[in-house]
């Protein structure tokens, strides 16, 4: 029995993980725009200088 | 193949500009193909083809005042010694190329360290070095791209935004976790392990406390707010079943009865504030509720001994001379001290044709001067000019003449029936087993919590307004939906609204004119930017005109002169070709040759196609015509389908907001649809204001809902879809009260436990998102 409540603890640590993620993320400005950053990954890299 | 500029897709002039074996249609786009292309940017033509934007001519110092430490502080978001950052809206943002270019801007000017493009809310938040670089500066370049920065707008902070998504992310975690660990009691194992109940109880009650107390605040607050003004809305049950759930539950903890129902407690506010995060997507970059501070200029000219300097209009006052250029906007109520003005108040009265003040007349605020710059002398600041006075009284009227939600509405007699079962149950248990009455009574209002009833309107109506959305009308809010299908009397602005102010009919007083005079008044007009003649230009055939300009010249809002074949050619006002006609007036061009009048030229606003058929479909409404013109007109308002006694001229703003005053007072509902700042009055007092747009970033006054112009054919379908979207929310009522109905039938017989509020609640909030999603949807999912 004891073996379900160190899952219990385990599981609430793991959704608080994911929960304490989630506020970074907000807070972080992640879900500010949910267009632009999808356009952005398609624009070719600068090609690199050779003789570097 | 029809040519066009490679860079804005433009048709081409003849001649085009040439560069790089390409074509452009003048030496602004060619500019910044040029610019491009040193840079090593030509991608910007990959993306989309002709994604450009033709520059506009701006003066040299037009941005000077940014450099103004007082106003620069206004737009600056960051400063330290080294860089300095700045969010600015950029209207023209519109496609992948122009991310591609904005973010770009490093490339192009080296003291631009990072640039960060907000596609959604047409914003791009810039890093620049301090040293060598001024703000006005980057304004300059983005202007010269295209993308001139719109400093009128102000960005709305996104604290609210952010605070309601941490509070969506505590409920679900709270309701997931708690889930969890309910599971095994909704199966009734952990009966006999008593210690572990207790432990996932108290664990319950933990998590819940922040979903209690910071993620369904806004409840409690907007329940208050409702009783203590002596009404009920929606927010007033849904208040109660939350404090009887969560009193009830942490009883049950505390009491060591088992957890409670924590779990549904958590599940309704997460599903809860999704609807209302789904209700409040709206537009980003459409604004409704702009103010008068974002129609003037930031700043003007102020006449000093020593010459003139730059001040915020705030400073103004009155008696102080000011100083207004070529195409600036008249600030505040003015004398004139020119000799003479041309102004174009086409945006606050909806006219187009230039007005001429004369020294000493009172200029008023909100025009555009055409021409020469003139010297004026401040009559009442900006704040208390006759434009901004009429803005501003119509602004309260709205919330006071209080508009009703459907869902508000029936949570009255909600709430009455609500008590009233519980009292009767209550009766009826005190007989059968007094010691069950409290638990009947909480059950009661635990189970009639309106969760999906909550969630019924915000769906319906988002989905509605989503639809509207793609089909050109842009709503502020999801009340407007419901409004709209109350409307039975829709008013219209003339000028502007149903006159199309690009269509023109153009009258030649001598149709016989010589072929090669036709081409030359053609030719003519090709070099001018003044509005009528490039009219003249699009309404005269002939691809080319192969006449040749031995000598051309421009005087800013009065005409052309031009020589061609040692003729003498002007095309212009009256007074400007000097000719002697007997229908001198307004909206009337004169062109000469060598002194000769030989053309006339008068234009008359064109109605839009679209009318008839849009009144014939709304039979079912009374339809009216405030115009502020005279009744010239008359006549053609009624052969397109409007009754002569409805017709109203010489209605000033004011009077156009009374009229509908008066409607409203013998019981109708309105529906204003404008366009210019003469309507700002009417539109804020009629139930539903609508601007109508022909360019959807451009300012518009503030109203409830933005129309794009090219699809005002779909006015009467619009109605259509709010009455349909009336009859789903109904539908999806009658779904939850239903499910309120099951539930209450357990708690009236004392048989409701977490499980079974644990399945209905979320099971009825499914259905009712799914079934108004779906019926929305299923109807309108390809255009109108």
């Amino acid at each position: 029995m004891g073996m379900i409540y160190l899952m219990l603890i385990v599981s609430l640590c793991i959704a608080g993980f994911f929960l304490l993620f989630f506020l970074w993320a907000t807070k972080n400005g992640q879900f500010d725009d949910d267009y632009t950053p999808s356009v952005r990954m398609l624009f070719e890299d600068e090609p690199k200088l050779k003789d570097e | 193949m029809m040519n066009t500029c490679y860079h804005c897709g433009e048709e081409l002039p003849s001649p085009a500009v040439h560069f790089d074996a390409k074509e452009f249609c003048c030496q602004g786009c060619s500019n910044v193909y040029a610019l491009l292309n040193t840079n090593a940017l030509k991608d910007f033509y990959q993306f989309e083809k002709t994604p450009g934007i033709k520059p506009k001519k701006g003066r040299s110092d037009k941005f000077q005042f940014l450099d103004i430490p007082e106003i620069r502080a206004r737009f600056v978001q960051y400063e330290d010694d080294h860089i300095v950052r700045i969010c600015l809206s950029l209207p023209s943002i519109h496609c992948t190329s122009c991310i591609f270019l904005l973010e770009n801007l490093p490339k192009i000017n080296p003291h631009v360290r990072s640039s960060q493009v907000h596609f959604a809310k047409k914003e791009a938040t810039i890093v620049f070095k301090k040293e060598g670089f001024q703000l006005s500066e980057l304004a300059e370049l983005l202007q010269f791209i295209g993308y001139e920065p719109d400093f009128g707008r102000k960005s709305e902070s996104k604290g609210t935004k952010k605070s309601f998504l941490l509070k969506i992310g505590l409920a679900g975690f709270a309701f997931g976790s708690i889930m969890l660990w309910s599971a095994p009691d909704y199966f009734g194992i952990t009966l006999d392990n008593l210690s572990f109940r207790n432990f996932t109880a108290y664990l319950s009650f933990l998590v819940s406390l922040p979903v209690f107390f910071y993620s369904a605040n806004e409840y409690y607050i907007s329940a208050y707010k409702a009783l203590r003004s002596r009404s009920i809305n929606l927010d007033v049950p849904i208040t109660l079943g939350i404090l009887a759930l969560y009193a009830q539950s942490t009883y049950h903890i505390f009491t060591q009865q088992g957890p409670g129902y924590m779990d549904s407690f958590a599940g309704f506010i997460f599903f809860l504030l999704i609807g209302k995060w789904f209700q409040n997507r709206t537009y980003q970059s459409l604004s409704f509720d702009r103010d008068y501070t974002s129609y003037f200029p930031v700043a003007i000219h102020r006449v000093t001994a020593t010459g003139s300097e730059i001040i915020p209009i705030e400073h103004l006052q009155k008696g102080q001379r000011i100083f207004v250029r070529n195409e600036e906007i008249i600030p505040c109520d003015c004398l004139l001290h020119s000799e003479e003005a041309q102004i174009d108040y086409s945006f606050v009265t909806g006219e187009s044709e230039l007005i001429t003040k004369r020294k000493g007349e009172i200029i008023y605020a909100g025009g555009k001067l055409m021409g020469m710059s003139i010297e004026l002398e401040v009559k009442s600041e900006t704040n208390r000019s006759h434009l901004t006075q009429l803005w501003n009284e119509t602004k309260d009227k709205k919330e006071a003449n209080g508009f009703v939600r459907y869902q508000d509405r029936i949570s009255r007699y909600f709430l009455i029936i609500l008590i009233l079962v519980a009292l009767v149950s209550g009766i009826v248990w005190s007989f059968l087993d007094p010691s069950k009455i409290m638990t009947v009574i909480v059950s009661i209002l635990i189970v009639a919590c309106p969760c999906a009833l909550a969630l019924s309107s915000p769906f319906t109506l988002g989905n509605a307004l989503s639809v509207l959305g793609k089909n050109g009308l842009y709503l502020k809010n999801t009340n407007i939906v419901e409004a709209l299908d109350e409307i039975s009397t829709v008013v219209f602005d003339k000028t502007g609204t149903l006159t199309d102010p690009s269509a023109y009919h153009l009258n030649y007083s001598n149709p016989d004119l010589a072929v090669d005079e036709w081409r030359i008044l053609k030719e003519l007009s090709s070099h001018s930017t003044h509005p009528l003649s490039k009219l003249i230009f699009t309404n005269l055939f002939a691809t080319s005109t192969g006449i040749i300009l031995e000598s051309f010249k421009e005087w800013k809002g009065k005409g052309i002169e031009g020589k061609v074949n040692g003729s003498t050619y002007l095309l212009g006002s009256a007074s400007f070709t000097k000719v002697n006609s007997s229908t001198q007036q307004n909206g009337t061009v004169y062109f000469s040759k060598d002194g000769q009048l030989i053309q006339e030229i008068h234009f008359t606003s064109a109605f839009r196609n679209e009318i008839p058929s849009i009144l014939t479909q709304l039979h079912d409404k009374k339809k009216y015509v405030l115009s502020g013109d005279d009744q010239k007109d008359l006549e053609t308002l009624v052969s397109l389908g409007f009754q002569a006694e409805n017709c109203f001229f010489h209605q000033e703003p004011k009077d156009k907001a009374l009229f509908i005053e008066k409607l409203q007072a013998s019981g109708e509902k309105v529906l204003m649809l404008g366009d210019g700042l003469n309507d700002v009055g009417a539109l804020g007092t009629a139930e539903v204001g609508i601007a109508l747009s022909e360019d959807m970033f451009r300012f518009t006054p503030s109203s409830d809902a933005i129309l794009n112009a090219q699809h005002l054919n779909l006015l009467p379908s619009y109605f259509k879809v709010s009455n349909y979207a009336k009859r789903v929310l109904k539908i999806c009522l009658g779904f939850s009260i239903t499910y309120n109905l099951i539930g209450l039938s357990f708690a009236i017989s004392a048989a409701l436990s977490p499980i079974v509020a644990a399945i209905l609640m979320p099971i009825s909030s499914i259905t009712v998102v799914f079934l108004s999603s779906t019926l929305i949807h299923i109807k309108y999912w390809k255009q109108l």
